[in-house]
Protein backbone atom coordinates (compact mmCIF):
# COMPACT_ATOMS: atom_id res chain seq x y z
CA UNK A 1 0.00 0.00 0.00
CA UNK A 2 0.86 3.74 -0.56
CA UNK A 3 1.52 6.00 2.01
CA UNK A 4 -1.53 7.97 0.05
CA UNK A 5 -4.05 4.85 -0.01
CA UNK A 6 -3.45 4.03 3.68
CA UNK A 7 -4.31 8.37 5.05
CA UNK A 8 -7.46 7.13 2.83
CA UNK A 9 -8.11 4.46 4.80
CA UNK A 10 -7.41 5.99 8.17
CA UNK A 11 -8.94 9.07 7.21
CA UNK A 12 -12.27 7.39 6.44
CA UNK A 13 -11.66 5.24 9.90
CA UNK A 14 -11.74 8.26 11.23
CA UNK A 15 -14.85 10.00 9.93
CA UNK A 16 -16.79 6.55 10.38
CA UNK A 17 -15.79 5.02 13.48
CA UNK A 18 -14.34 8.09 15.17
CA UNK A 19 -16.69 10.88 13.56
CA UNK A 20 -13.75 13.00 13.67
CA UNK A 21 -13.54 14.81 10.11
CA UNK A 22 -10.52 15.82 8.69
CA UNK A 23 -8.18 16.17 11.47
CA UNK A 24 -4.74 17.55 10.67
CA UNK A 25 -2.02 15.51 9.81
CA UNK A 26 0.33 16.65 12.93
CA UNK A 27 -2.69 17.42 15.42
CA UNK A 28 -2.22 15.53 18.82
CA UNK A 29 -5.24 13.61 18.69
CA UNK A 30 -5.86 12.90 22.58
CA UNK A 31 -5.60 17.21 23.15
CA UNK A 32 -7.28 18.23 20.00
CA UNK A 33 -10.31 15.26 19.67
CA UNK A 34 -10.61 13.46 22.70
CA UNK A 35 -8.86 10.28 20.96
CA UNK A 36 -8.15 8.06 23.66
CA UNK A 37 -6.62 4.41 25.10
CA UNK A 38 -9.84 2.61 23.98
CA UNK A 39 -10.04 4.85 20.23
CA UNK A 40 -6.61 3.37 19.92
CA UNK A 41 -7.19 -0.48 20.65
CA UNK A 42 -10.52 -0.35 18.32
CA UNK A 43 -7.92 1.50 15.92
CA UNK A 44 -5.76 -1.14 15.98
CA UNK A 45 -8.24 -3.49 14.98
CA UNK A 46 -8.94 -1.75 11.76
CA UNK A 47 -5.45 -1.42 10.97
CA UNK A 48 -5.67 -5.53 11.37
CA UNK A 49 -8.59 -5.20 9.05
CA UNK A 50 -6.50 -2.87 6.13
CA UNK A 51 -3.50 -4.79 7.07
CA UNK A 52 -5.58 -8.55 6.42
CA UNK A 53 -3.41 -9.71 9.20
CA UNK A 54 -3.16 -9.94 13.50
CA UNK A 55 -0.57 -7.42 14.77
CA UNK A 56 1.48 -8.96 17.22
CA UNK A 57 1.38 -8.13 21.16
CA UNK A 58 4.78 -6.35 20.72
CA UNK A 59 3.33 -4.69 17.59
CA UNK A 60 0.37 -3.59 19.73
CA UNK A 61 2.38 -1.79 22.07
CA UNK A 62 4.50 -0.31 19.77
CA UNK A 63 1.22 1.56 19.00
CA UNK A 64 1.25 2.95 22.52
CA UNK A 65 3.18 5.89 21.62
CA UNK A 66 1.05 7.57 18.72
CA UNK A 67 0.02 10.76 18.99
CA UNK A 68 -0.34 11.70 15.82
CA UNK A 69 -2.30 11.00 12.45
CA UNK A 70 1.02 10.75 10.96
CA UNK A 71 2.69 8.65 13.54
CA UNK A 72 -0.66 6.27 12.18
CA UNK A 73 0.88 6.30 8.54
CA UNK A 74 4.55 5.85 9.76
CA UNK A 75 3.61 2.91 12.19
CA UNK A 76 0.98 1.51 9.05
CA UNK A 77 3.43 1.98 6.45
CA UNK A 78 6.35 0.10 8.37
CA UNK A 79 3.83 -2.54 9.24
CA UNK A 80 3.06 -2.89 5.67
CA UNK A 81 6.43 -2.68 4.31
CA UNK A 82 7.64 -5.49 7.23
CA UNK A 83 4.97 -7.98 5.66
CA UNK A 84 5.61 -7.29 2.40
CA UNK A 85 9.33 -8.51 2.40
CA UNK A 86 7.50 -11.47 4.62
CA UNK B 1 -24.52 17.04 62.06
CA UNK B 2 -27.77 15.91 60.82
CA UNK B 3 -28.74 18.22 58.19
CA UNK B 4 -32.09 18.43 56.11
CA UNK B 5 -31.84 16.96 52.65
CA UNK B 6 -34.44 18.00 49.61
CA UNK B 7 -35.24 16.77 46.32
CA UNK B 8 -35.06 19.79 43.41
CA UNK B 9 -35.17 17.79 40.14
CA UNK B 10 -36.10 14.23 39.14
CA UNK B 11 -36.86 12.59 35.79
CA UNK B 12 -37.62 9.34 34.67
CA UNK B 13 -37.99 7.12 31.57
CA UNK B 14 -41.02 4.95 32.00
CA UNK B 15 -43.62 2.49 29.91
CA UNK B 16 -46.07 5.30 30.76
CA UNK B 17 -43.86 7.69 29.47
CA UNK B 18 -40.76 9.72 29.82
CA UNK B 19 -41.03 12.90 31.59
CA UNK B 20 -44.16 14.66 33.77
CA UNK B 21 -47.14 15.35 31.33
CA UNK B 22 -46.97 11.81 29.96
CA UNK B 23 -46.98 10.15 33.04
CA UNK B 24 -49.20 11.78 34.98
CA UNK B 25 -51.25 11.55 31.90
CA UNK B 26 -51.37 8.24 32.06
CA UNK B 27 -51.76 7.86 35.76
CA UNK B 28 -54.79 10.21 35.51
CA UNK B 29 -56.62 7.89 33.01
CA UNK B 30 -55.54 4.65 34.03
CA UNK B 31 -53.38 3.64 30.85
CA UNK B 32 -51.13 0.72 30.97
CA UNK B 33 -47.60 0.63 29.51
CA UNK B 34 -47.68 -3.44 29.62
CA UNK B 35 -47.17 -4.53 25.79
CA UNK B 36 -46.49 -7.71 24.19
CA UNK B 37 -42.63 -9.02 25.56
CA UNK B 38 -40.09 -8.05 23.08
CA UNK B 39 -38.69 -10.63 20.77
CA UNK B 40 -34.80 -11.68 20.71
CA UNK B 41 -34.04 -14.44 18.61
CA UNK B 42 -32.93 -16.30 21.94
CA UNK B 43 -35.16 -17.31 25.10
CA UNK B 44 -38.12 -14.90 24.49
CA UNK B 45 -39.93 -17.94 22.54
CA UNK B 46 -39.47 -20.28 25.31
CA UNK B 47 -40.64 -17.89 28.05
CA UNK B 48 -44.57 -18.64 29.21
CA UNK B 49 -44.65 -15.00 30.21
CA UNK B 50 -45.38 -12.87 27.19
CA UNK B 51 -45.71 -9.41 28.33
CA UNK B 52 -43.56 -6.58 29.76
CA UNK B 53 -43.86 -3.10 30.77
CA UNK B 54 -41.80 -1.62 27.87
CA UNK B 55 -39.96 1.83 26.75
CA UNK B 56 -41.56 1.44 23.11
CA UNK B 57 -41.11 5.36 22.16
CA UNK B 58 -38.24 6.83 20.40
CA UNK B 59 -35.62 8.93 22.81
CA UNK B 60 -34.22 11.62 21.34
CA UNK B 61 -30.26 11.28 23.11
CA UNK B 62 -27.83 13.80 21.61
CA UNK B 63 -24.15 12.24 23.33
CA UNK B 64 -21.26 12.89 21.91
CA UNK B 65 -19.37 9.85 20.57
CA UNK B 66 -16.42 10.25 23.69
CA UNK B 67 -19.84 9.50 25.63
CA UNK B 68 -21.61 6.83 23.51
CA UNK B 69 -18.88 4.96 23.08
CA UNK B 70 -18.81 3.17 26.60
CA UNK B 71 -22.52 3.55 27.00
CA UNK B 72 -24.96 0.17 26.71
CA UNK B 73 -28.45 0.47 26.46
CA UNK B 74 -28.73 0.66 30.04
CA UNK B 75 -26.41 3.71 30.24
CA UNK B 76 -28.40 5.50 27.10
CA UNK B 77 -31.42 5.41 29.97
CA UNK B 78 -29.44 6.52 33.03
CA UNK B 79 -27.57 9.19 31.10
CA UNK B 80 -30.56 10.36 29.89
CA UNK B 81 -32.31 10.86 33.20
CA UNK B 82 -28.99 12.38 34.32
CA UNK B 83 -28.20 14.67 32.00
CA UNK B 84 -32.03 16.21 32.09
CA UNK B 85 -31.73 16.46 36.04
CA UNK B 86 -28.37 18.11 36.08
CA UNK B 87 -29.90 20.64 33.02
CA UNK B 88 -32.96 21.73 34.88
CA UNK B 89 -31.26 22.02 37.96
CA UNK B 90 -29.64 25.14 37.27
CA UNK B 91 -26.71 24.09 38.73
CA UNK B 92 -23.35 25.39 36.91
CA UNK B 93 -20.57 23.53 36.39
CA UNK B 94 -18.07 24.62 38.38
CA UNK B 95 -20.33 23.24 41.26
CA UNK B 96 -20.94 19.64 39.61
CA UNK B 97 -17.63 19.15 38.69
CA UNK B 98 -16.34 20.55 42.16
CA UNK B 99 -16.81 17.25 44.07
CA UNK B 100 -19.53 18.75 45.92
CA UNK B 101 -21.64 16.56 43.86
CA UNK B 102 -21.91 13.16 44.15
CA UNK B 103 -23.52 9.86 42.51
CA UNK B 104 -25.13 6.88 43.53
CA UNK B 105 -26.71 5.15 40.58
CA UNK B 106 -27.25 1.50 40.06
CA UNK B 107 -28.69 -1.38 37.67
CA UNK B 108 -29.30 -4.80 38.58
CA UNK B 109 -26.45 -6.17 36.45
CA UNK B 110 -25.21 -3.41 34.00
CA UNK B 111 -26.06 -4.33 30.53
CA UNK B 112 -27.19 -7.40 29.60
CA UNK B 113 -27.20 -6.90 26.21
CA UNK B 114 -23.64 -6.10 25.77
CA UNK B 115 -23.11 -9.31 27.95
CA UNK B 116 -24.98 -11.13 25.31
CA UNK B 117 -22.36 -10.52 22.81
CA UNK B 118 -19.48 -11.08 25.01
CA UNK B 119 -20.48 -15.08 25.71
CA UNK B 120 -21.13 -14.80 22.11
CA UNK B 121 -17.61 -14.37 21.72
CA UNK B 122 -16.61 -16.86 23.81
CA UNK B 123 -18.62 -19.92 22.74
CA UNK B 124 -17.49 -19.12 18.87
CA UNK B 125 -14.10 -20.17 20.08
CA UNK B 126 -11.71 -18.29 17.77
CA UNK B 127 -8.91 -15.76 18.34
CA UNK B 128 -10.79 -12.88 16.05
CA UNK B 129 -13.65 -13.37 18.45
CA UNK B 130 -11.71 -13.27 21.49
CA UNK B 131 -9.81 -9.99 20.29
CA UNK B 132 -13.01 -8.28 20.03
CA UNK B 133 -13.76 -8.47 23.20
CA UNK B 134 -12.01 -5.19 24.70
CA UNK B 135 -12.11 -2.49 27.40
CA UNK B 136 -15.46 -1.13 25.83
CA UNK B 137 -17.19 -3.94 26.45
CA UNK B 138 -16.46 -4.17 29.99
CA UNK B 139 -17.15 -0.57 30.42
CA UNK B 140 -20.20 -1.03 28.57
CA UNK B 141 -21.27 -4.39 30.75
CA UNK B 142 -19.47 -3.76 34.09
CA UNK B 143 -22.17 -3.53 37.32
CA UNK B 144 -21.50 0.42 38.00
CA UNK B 145 -21.25 1.21 34.32
CA UNK B 146 -24.72 3.87 34.87
CA UNK B 147 -23.03 5.62 37.60
CA UNK B 148 -19.05 5.61 35.34
CA UNK B 149 -20.78 7.04 32.49
CA UNK B 150 -22.51 9.66 34.41
CA UNK B 151 -19.32 10.67 35.93
CA UNK B 152 -17.18 10.75 32.72
CA UNK B 153 -20.25 12.95 30.95
CA UNK B 154 -20.86 14.98 33.54
CA UNK B 155 -17.37 15.59 34.97
CA UNK B 156 -18.61 14.79 38.79
CA UNK B 157 -15.47 14.65 41.05
CA UNK B 158 -17.58 13.82 44.28
CA UNK B 159 -18.45 10.52 45.97
CA UNK B 160 -19.78 7.58 43.55
CA UNK B 161 -21.81 4.81 45.13
CA UNK B 162 -23.09 1.67 42.97
CA UNK B 163 -25.86 0.08 44.80
CA UNK B 164 -26.80 -3.37 42.76
CA UNK B 165 -29.68 -4.88 45.09
CA UNK B 166 -31.73 -6.12 42.01
CA UNK B 167 -35.23 -3.90 43.26
CA UNK B 168 -34.01 -1.93 45.67
CA UNK B 169 -31.13 -0.84 43.91
CA UNK B 170 -32.44 2.81 43.07
CA UNK B 171 -34.22 2.80 46.55
CA UNK B 172 -30.70 2.41 48.12
CA UNK B 173 -29.44 4.83 45.50
CA UNK B 174 -31.37 8.15 47.05
CA UNK B 175 -31.76 6.23 51.10
CA UNK B 176 -27.78 6.26 51.33
CA UNK B 177 -27.45 9.10 48.63
CA UNK B 178 -29.69 11.05 51.35
CA UNK B 179 -27.28 9.92 54.48
CA UNK B 180 -24.14 11.71 52.69
CA UNK B 181 -25.76 14.66 52.35
CA UNK B 182 -27.42 14.46 55.51
CA UNK B 183 -24.24 13.91 57.56
CA UNK B 184 -22.01 16.14 55.39
CA UNK B 185 -19.77 14.22 53.16
CA UNK B 186 -21.35 15.76 49.88
CA UNK B 187 -23.79 18.60 49.54
CA UNK B 188 -25.43 17.25 46.84
CA UNK B 189 -26.30 14.04 45.46
CA UNK B 190 -27.47 12.92 41.77
CA UNK B 191 -29.46 9.54 42.19
CA UNK B 192 -31.21 6.76 40.95
CA UNK B 193 -31.31 3.50 38.82
CA UNK B 194 -31.79 1.94 35.45
CA UNK B 195 -32.61 -1.00 33.77
CA UNK B 196 -32.81 -2.27 29.91
CA UNK B 197 -34.77 -5.26 28.43
CA UNK B 198 -33.68 -8.03 29.70
CA UNK B 199 -34.75 -11.44 28.92
CA UNK B 200 -32.50 -13.45 31.15
CA UNK B 201 -34.54 -11.44 34.30
CA UNK B 202 -37.81 -12.50 32.75
CA UNK B 203 -36.66 -16.28 32.25
CA UNK B 204 -35.63 -16.48 35.73
CA UNK B 205 -38.87 -14.98 37.22
CA UNK B 206 -40.91 -17.12 34.70
CA UNK B 207 -38.79 -20.21 36.12
CA UNK B 208 -39.45 -19.36 39.23
CA UNK B 209 -43.34 -19.60 38.10
CA UNK B 210 -43.36 -15.20 39.72
CA UNK B 211 -44.21 -14.25 36.46
CA UNK B 212 -48.01 -13.40 34.72
CA UNK B 213 -48.99 -15.80 32.12
CA UNK B 214 -52.29 -15.85 31.91
CA UNK B 215 -52.66 -12.43 30.40
CA UNK B 216 -50.35 -12.76 27.33
CA UNK B 217 -53.39 -11.31 25.09
CA UNK B 218 -54.76 -8.52 27.23
CA UNK B 219 -51.37 -6.91 28.82
CA UNK B 220 -53.29 -4.38 29.79
CA UNK B 221 -54.70 -6.07 32.63
CA UNK B 222 -51.49 -7.38 34.55
CA UNK B 223 -49.43 -7.07 36.57
CA UNK B 224 -52.88 -6.82 39.08
CA UNK B 225 -51.72 -5.72 42.50
CA UNK B 226 -53.22 -7.36 45.41
CA UNK B 227 -56.61 -8.26 43.40
CA UNK B 228 -57.76 -11.49 43.35
CA UNK B 229 -56.93 -12.67 40.06
CA UNK B 230 -53.25 -11.89 40.16
CA UNK B 231 -50.99 -14.25 38.55
CA UNK B 232 -47.72 -12.69 38.98
CA UNK B 233 -45.23 -9.98 38.29
CA UNK B 234 -44.13 -8.20 34.96
CA UNK B 235 -40.79 -7.60 34.20
CA UNK B 236 -40.58 -4.08 32.30
CA UNK B 237 -37.58 -1.25 31.99
CA UNK B 238 -36.86 1.93 32.37
CA UNK B 239 -34.91 4.94 34.46
CA UNK B 240 -35.21 7.33 36.94
CA UNK B 241 -33.22 10.10 38.61
CA UNK B 242 -33.35 12.51 41.45
CA UNK B 243 -30.62 15.25 42.85
CA UNK B 244 -30.85 16.00 46.69
CA UNK B 245 -29.34 18.73 47.75
CA UNK B 246 -28.79 20.43 51.38
CA UNK B 247 -31.59 22.09 51.89
CA UNK B 248 -29.76 25.68 53.24
CA UNK B 249 -27.94 25.47 49.70
CA UNK B 250 -31.32 24.82 47.92
CA UNK B 251 -32.92 27.22 49.44
CA UNK B 252 -29.96 29.73 49.18
CA UNK B 253 -29.73 29.23 45.08
CA UNK B 254 -33.39 29.49 45.04
CA UNK B 255 -33.91 25.94 43.53
CA UNK B 256 -37.31 24.49 42.64
CA UNK B 257 -37.55 21.95 46.37
CA UNK B 258 -40.44 19.08 45.48
CA UNK B 259 -40.12 16.83 48.37
CA UNK B 260 -37.61 16.49 52.08
CA UNK B 261 -36.28 12.95 51.98
CA UNK B 262 -37.02 13.04 55.96
CA UNK B 263 -36.57 9.43 56.36
CA UNK B 264 -34.89 6.11 55.71
CA UNK B 265 -34.77 2.46 56.05
CA UNK B 266 -32.76 -0.56 55.21
CA UNK B 267 -32.42 -3.91 56.20
CA UNK B 268 -32.80 -7.69 55.60
CA UNK B 269 -34.13 -10.50 56.50
CA UNK B 270 -31.27 -12.32 57.29
CA UNK B 271 -32.42 -15.85 55.60
CA UNK B 272 -34.26 -16.75 52.74
CA UNK B 273 -32.88 -14.51 49.68
CA UNK B 274 -35.91 -15.09 47.56
CA UNK B 275 -39.13 -15.24 49.82
CA UNK B 276 -40.73 -11.87 51.05
CA UNK B 277 -40.36 -12.12 55.00
CA UNK B 278 -43.30 -10.36 57.21
CA UNK B 279 -41.27 -9.30 59.74
CA UNK B 280 -38.37 -7.99 58.11
CA UNK B 281 -40.73 -6.03 56.06
CA UNK B 282 -42.87 -5.00 58.76
CA UNK B 283 -39.68 -3.55 60.79
CA UNK B 284 -38.33 -1.95 57.14
CA UNK B 285 -41.29 0.19 57.57
CA UNK B 286 -41.26 0.93 61.08
CA UNK B 287 -37.12 2.00 60.83
CA UNK B 288 -38.43 4.22 58.31
CA UNK B 289 -41.24 6.05 60.34
CA UNK B 290 -38.61 5.99 63.43
CA UNK B 291 -35.94 7.39 61.10
CA UNK B 292 -38.52 10.58 60.13
CA UNK B 293 -39.32 10.91 63.58
CA UNK B 294 -43.09 10.46 62.55
CA UNK B 295 -45.79 8.63 63.74
CA UNK B 296 -47.56 5.75 61.32
CA UNK B 297 -51.01 7.68 61.20
CA UNK B 298 -48.68 10.94 59.80
CA UNK B 299 -48.27 9.35 56.46
CA UNK B 300 -50.81 9.90 53.68
CA UNK B 301 -49.85 7.61 51.12
CA UNK B 302 -47.76 4.69 50.82
CA UNK B 303 -46.14 3.50 47.43
CA UNK B 304 -46.55 -0.34 48.25
CA UNK B 305 -43.85 -2.69 46.22
CA UNK B 306 -46.67 -4.96 45.44
CA UNK B 307 -45.34 -6.93 42.55
CA UNK B 308 -48.91 -8.59 42.00
CA UNK B 309 -47.18 -12.07 43.30
CA UNK B 310 -49.22 -14.35 45.09
CA UNK B 311 -47.60 -14.09 48.08
CA UNK B 312 -45.71 -10.99 48.16
CA UNK B 313 -48.63 -9.13 48.22
CA UNK B 314 -50.35 -10.67 51.01
CA UNK B 315 -47.11 -10.31 53.06
CA UNK B 316 -46.84 -6.42 52.13
CA UNK B 317 -50.56 -5.71 52.88
CA UNK B 318 -50.02 -7.40 56.70
CA UNK B 319 -46.73 -5.73 57.46
CA UNK B 320 -48.33 -2.64 56.20
CA UNK B 321 -51.70 -3.27 58.13
CA UNK B 322 -49.60 -4.46 61.44
CA UNK B 323 -47.65 -0.73 61.37
CA UNK B 324 -50.29 1.27 59.90
CA UNK B 325 -53.61 -0.23 60.07
CA UNK B 326 -55.98 1.57 57.58
CA UNK B 327 -54.60 5.51 57.88
CA UNK B 328 -52.69 6.00 54.62
CA UNK B 329 -53.90 5.31 51.06
CA UNK B 330 -52.05 2.45 49.35
CA UNK B 331 -51.11 2.19 45.70
CA UNK B 332 -49.23 -0.66 43.88
CA UNK B 333 -47.61 1.90 41.03
CA UNK B 334 -46.45 -1.03 38.92
CA UNK B 335 -49.91 -2.17 37.72
CA UNK B 336 -49.17 0.70 35.30
CA UNK B 337 -45.62 -0.70 33.89
CA UNK B 338 -44.69 -3.73 35.46
CA UNK B 339 -41.52 -4.19 37.63
CA UNK B 340 -38.79 -2.01 36.46
CA UNK B 341 -36.27 -3.35 38.32
CA UNK B 342 -33.24 -1.65 39.33
CA UNK B 343 -35.43 1.49 38.66
CA UNK B 344 -38.04 0.97 40.54
CA UNK B 345 -37.53 2.65 43.61
CA UNK B 346 -36.72 5.97 41.80
CA UNK B 347 -39.23 5.77 39.46
CA UNK B 348 -41.92 5.53 42.41
CA UNK B 349 -40.29 8.12 44.40
CA UNK B 350 -40.72 10.14 41.55
CA UNK B 351 -44.47 9.74 40.65
CA UNK B 352 -45.08 9.90 44.29
CA UNK B 353 -43.52 13.86 43.67
CA UNK B 354 -45.83 14.28 40.95
CA UNK B 355 -48.56 13.26 43.46
CA UNK B 356 -47.31 15.60 45.58
CA UNK B 357 -47.64 18.76 43.42
CA UNK B 358 -50.63 17.80 41.21
CA UNK B 359 -52.75 16.69 44.16
CA UNK B 360 -53.70 13.16 43.21
CA UNK B 361 -53.27 9.84 44.10
CA UNK B 362 -54.00 7.28 41.47
CA UNK B 363 -55.74 4.23 41.94
CA UNK B 364 -53.86 0.92 41.67
CA UNK B 365 -54.57 -0.28 37.75
CA UNK B 366 -56.51 -3.31 37.75
CA UNK B 367 -57.59 -4.21 41.14
CA UNK B 368 -61.06 -5.32 40.33
CA UNK B 369 -61.83 -7.46 43.60
CA UNK B 370 -59.27 -7.10 46.41
CA UNK B 371 -58.26 -10.39 47.68
CA UNK B 372 -59.51 -10.95 50.72
CA UNK B 373 -55.46 -11.54 52.35
CA UNK B 374 -54.80 -7.97 51.59
CA UNK B 375 -57.73 -6.15 52.54
CA UNK B 376 -57.00 -4.67 55.52
CA UNK B 377 -55.27 -1.50 54.21
CA UNK B 378 -56.79 1.33 52.33
CA UNK B 379 -56.39 0.53 48.58
CA UNK B 380 -56.98 3.06 46.15
CA UNK B 381 -59.74 2.10 43.96
CA UNK B 382 -60.35 4.91 41.89
CA UNK B 383 -58.27 8.26 41.15
CA UNK B 384 -58.35 10.39 44.09
CA UNK B 385 -58.13 14.60 44.20
CA UNK B 386 -56.00 14.80 47.49
CA UNK B 387 -53.09 16.35 49.09
CA UNK B 388 -50.71 14.35 49.88
CA UNK B 389 -48.31 15.85 52.61
CA UNK B 390 -46.15 12.88 53.52
CA UNK B 391 -45.72 8.87 51.77
CA UNK B 392 -44.04 6.50 52.23
CA UNK B 393 -41.86 4.38 49.21
CA UNK B 394 -41.38 0.61 49.82
CA UNK B 395 -39.34 -1.85 48.12
CA UNK B 396 -37.86 -5.46 48.80
CA UNK B 397 -35.52 -7.14 46.91
CA UNK B 398 -34.17 -10.35 46.18
CA UNK B 399 -32.07 -11.41 48.60
CA UNK B 400 -33.70 -9.99 51.38
CA UNK B 401 -33.41 -6.66 51.37
CA UNK B 402 -35.98 -4.07 52.23
CA UNK B 403 -36.08 -0.27 51.75
CA UNK B 404 -38.32 2.23 53.02
CA UNK B 405 -38.23 6.12 51.62
CA UNK B 406 -40.51 8.70 53.57
CA UNK B 407 -41.03 11.63 51.67
CA UNK B 408 -42.06 14.92 52.92
CA UNK B 409 -43.71 17.65 50.98
CA UNK B 410 -42.16 21.05 51.62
Amino acid sequence: MTRDEIKNEILGIFKDQFEIENPGLDDDLREVHEFDSIDAIELLGEIEIILSSELTRAEKKGAMEIRTINHILDYVESLSLARAKG
Amino acid sequence: MERRVVITECSAITPIGHGKDEIVRHLVEGISGVKKIRKDDLLSGFIDCGVFGTVDYPLDYDFKRQHRKTMGPVSYYACQVAKEVLKNSGLNHDFITSGRLGVAFGSTHGSPSVQRGIYKSFFSKSRSSFSKIGAVDYLKSMVHTTAANITKMFGITGRVFSSSTACTTSSQSIGFGSEMVKYGMQDAMLCGGADEYDTTTVAVFDNLLACSTEFNDTPHLTPRPFDEQRDGLVVGEGAGAVLLEEYEFAKKRGANILGEVIGFSCNNNGGDLILPNMDGITETIRLGLKDAGISADSVDFVSAHATATKMGDVIEAHAMGRVYRDFPVVTGLKSYMGHTMGSCGAIETIITLYMMEKGFIPPTLNLDKVDDRCAMVKHARTLIETDVHIAAIQNFAFGGVNTCLIVKKV
